[in-house]
């Protein structure tokens, strides 16, 4: 990715989060990962103390999503994301263990850029989050507005 | 009074209450016949008691005329009054017969009779006395003899006779035509009674009717409603019993899904363990002609990859066991869609898939005439190819494979069998085979023990059941009864 893009992670698990910042880095990516582990904290970060998410103005962002989260549903975020004037074109990654059709539906209605179910074998895992890496590397991500 | 009581006492007195009009009216109708009877007897005594007036009557006329001839013969002369005379008493004979016979059949006292021939024999000697002084030119002597008031007399006695007996006959009559009358008033009066009291009967038998039929519509109401309670009831607890396999359903899905991701961070932290094991152990071998150090770090290593492959091979089968329940609790979440198949097409489309298995394992597989049903297709075609991937894979090394797949209907339900002359299954493990993760006999064909457990889910959730029969080195055979006919109505119910 040309400009700083700033990756936010959100994700429950750590463990998982950390095995996908090493294949993230393995590929080569070597932006600004900012992880969190619940939906209240990722949320304050995204759209600031007044909800504006004023604070990334001309900033690119690209979130990566998990859907199962212990306090909100990363479908929740994935809505408020899109809905926000500043943040809609930030583009917005999930990756999650479902692959319910319906599901996978939603998320896409809902502006959803990239959706990637979590592979349940390690080496399947390892080498689609390293994809994922090579993928950032290519795309453009718009500053947000 | 109990309803049912009351009910059996309706019920009971109906056929009483029918006898009773039925009684009555062979009453009346037997009382009208014994009437006519009496009627006509009494026509017929009325007919003669007039004949036998008659009769009496005509015997007076005769005497009257023949007396009346003689009269006038005794005061003119002429023969033609004597003429007259004969030919009344020729009449008489006939008419004293007719009396005779009267008094044969009884309708007459032989006394009274008597009587009346003894006063005709007197009359009729005092007048042929005075034809015959008349004759030999007595004409005073006879005349005389009339004046003398003997003929007169027995004329009077005559008359007064044949009054009584008249009177007495119409006397008869009177008496029968009032008891005709009378008992056809009696007849009367019974018949209104009757006809009163059969209305009755058939008011209270149409009221008792209209009461039972009541009470067995409220009855009818009752059982309707209890009907609709107990369906409502059925509706419930099968609701309750879906909610209940729905719930067993998430929670296996929830289960297995939650599951996953501890064991992908353990496969994936085991993984770069492996990763940095070459860069830990390289930098603990660094004193280099320390050879016992070097024996130690390489039993270091053996320990470290035993313990690496032994984390390694359990993550990979619980990988294995929680993909099969997931895929378990997927396919009990699936819908069902009926549709008609034509189980021959489905079978051919499965033995067409396997045919390179089966020339491989040397198998010959048979399919008879299939049933056509209305059922769900990808159940169908999952529990066929379980059965024929298991026929096919459990066949006897040594013997060509003989796998037959053949279909009977049996009312309601389409039965299939699909049978293998392989290695079969010990009766101990008749029942184990269907049960999750459980497998029978040599563990040396790969699997994870599903196919059964899942072929029996899909069947029992069709609404039919799996049977099996099986023995050792001689084949198996698994029967498939399933209705021909199913709905979603029947699952809810199986659920």
């Amino acid at each position: 990715m040309t400009n700083p893009v700033l990756i936010v992670m959100v994700e429950d698990d750590e463990g998982h989060a950390r095995l996908i910042e090493r294949n993230i880095r393995r590929a080569g990516v070597n932006n600004e990962i900012v992880p969190f582990t619940n939906g209240t904290d990722a949320l304050k970060f995204l759209f600031g103390p007044d909800g504006s998410g004023i604070d990334h103005k001309n900033r690119a962002l690209l979130v990566l999503l998990d859907l199962n989260l212990p306090d909100t549903t990363g479908v929740e975020i994935l809505r408020r994301i899109k809905e926000n004037v500043h943040l809609k074109r930030s583009p917005v990654v999930v990756l999650t263990t479902t692959d319910d059709a319906v599901e996978i539906q939603r998320c896409y209605d809902l502006g959803c850029n990239v959706y990637i179910t979590k592979p349940v074998n390690y080496d399947n895992f390892a080498n689609a989050i390293r994809q994922l890496g090579l993928f950032f590397q290519v795309i453009q991500v718009p500053a947000a507005t | 009074m109990t309803r049912s009581l009351r009910e059996s006492l309706a019920h009971r007195s109906q056929p009483i209450l029918l006898g009773l009009g039925f009684a009555l009216l062979v009453a009346i109708s037997s009382g009208t016949l014994w009437l006519v009877q009496q009627t006509s007897d009494d026509a017929q005594s009325v007919i003669q008691a007039q004949e036998n007036q008659r009769g009496l009557t005509a015997v007076l006329l005769a005497l009257r005329r023949a007396e009346s001839y003689q009269r006038g013969f005794l005061l003119v002369g002429q023969p033609e009054y004597e003429q007259g005379y004969r030919l009344t008493l020729s009449g008489l004979a006939p008419v004293l017969e007719n009396l005779k016979t009267l008094q044969a059949d009884g309708h007459l006292r032989e006394s009274d009779v008597a009587e009346i021939m003894h006063l005709i024999d007197d009359k009729l000697a005092e007048m042929e006395k005075t034809f015959q002084l008349y004759s030999a030119g007595q004409t005073e002597a006879a005349r005389g003899l009339v004046a003398g008031g003997a003929g007169r007399d027995v004329m009077e006695n005559l008359r007064t006779l044949i009054g009584r007996l008249s009177g007495e006959q119409r006397s008869l009559l009177n008496a029968r035509t009032g008891d005709t009358q009378q008992s056809i008033r009696w007849l009367a009066i019974a018949t209104v009674l009757g006809t009163i009291i059969i209305m009755l009967l058939a008011a209270a038998s149409v009221w008792l009717l209209r009461r039972s039929n009541l009470e067995r519509d409220e009855a009818l109401d009752t059982l309707e409603a209890t009907n609709a309670n107990l369906e409502t009831t059925i509706q419930t607890r099968t609701a309750d019993l879906r909610e209940a396999n729905e719930e067993i359903q998430r929670f296996a899905y929830i289960v297995s899904h939650d599951l996953r991701s501890p064991l992908v961070n353990i496969m994936g932290f085991t993984s770069e363990l492996e990763a940095v094991r070459d860069a830990i152990f390289s930098k603990l071998a660094t004193t280099p002609g320390d050879e016992a150090a070097a024996q130690e770090n390489q039993e270091l290593g053996r320990d470290f990859d035993e313990a690496i492959g032994f984390i390694r091979s359990a993550t990979v089968k619980m990988d294995r066991l929680i993909n099969a329940v997931l895929r378990l609790s997927r396919e009990g979440r699936r819908e069902f869609r009926p549709e008609r198949l034509n189980l021959n097409e489905i079978v051919g489309t499965i033995v067409g898939s396997v045919s390179h298995q089966a020339s491989e394992a040397d198998a010959k597989i048979t399919v008879g005439d299939l049933p056509s049903l209305t059922s769900d297709r990808l159940s169908l075609e999952q529990i066929l190819s379980n059965l024929i991937d298991n026929a096919l894979k459990y066949l006897q090394s040594g013997r060509q494979g003989e796998i037959e797949i053949s279909g009977s209907v049996r009312g309601i339900y389409a039965v299939i069998q699909v049978s293998d002359n392989g290695r079969g299954i010990h009766p101990d493990d008749h029942q184990r085979v269907f049960d999750l993760f459980r497998r029978a006999g040599a563990q040396d064909r790969p699997g994870e023990g599903i196919g059964l457990a899942h072929v029996r889910a899909l069947v029992r959730r069709l609404g039919g059941t799996l049977s099996l029969n099986s023995a050792p080195d001689e084949g198996s055979t698994f029967t498939i009864t399933l209705p021909r006919e199913w709905n979603a109505e029947r699952e809810r119910s199986a659920a």
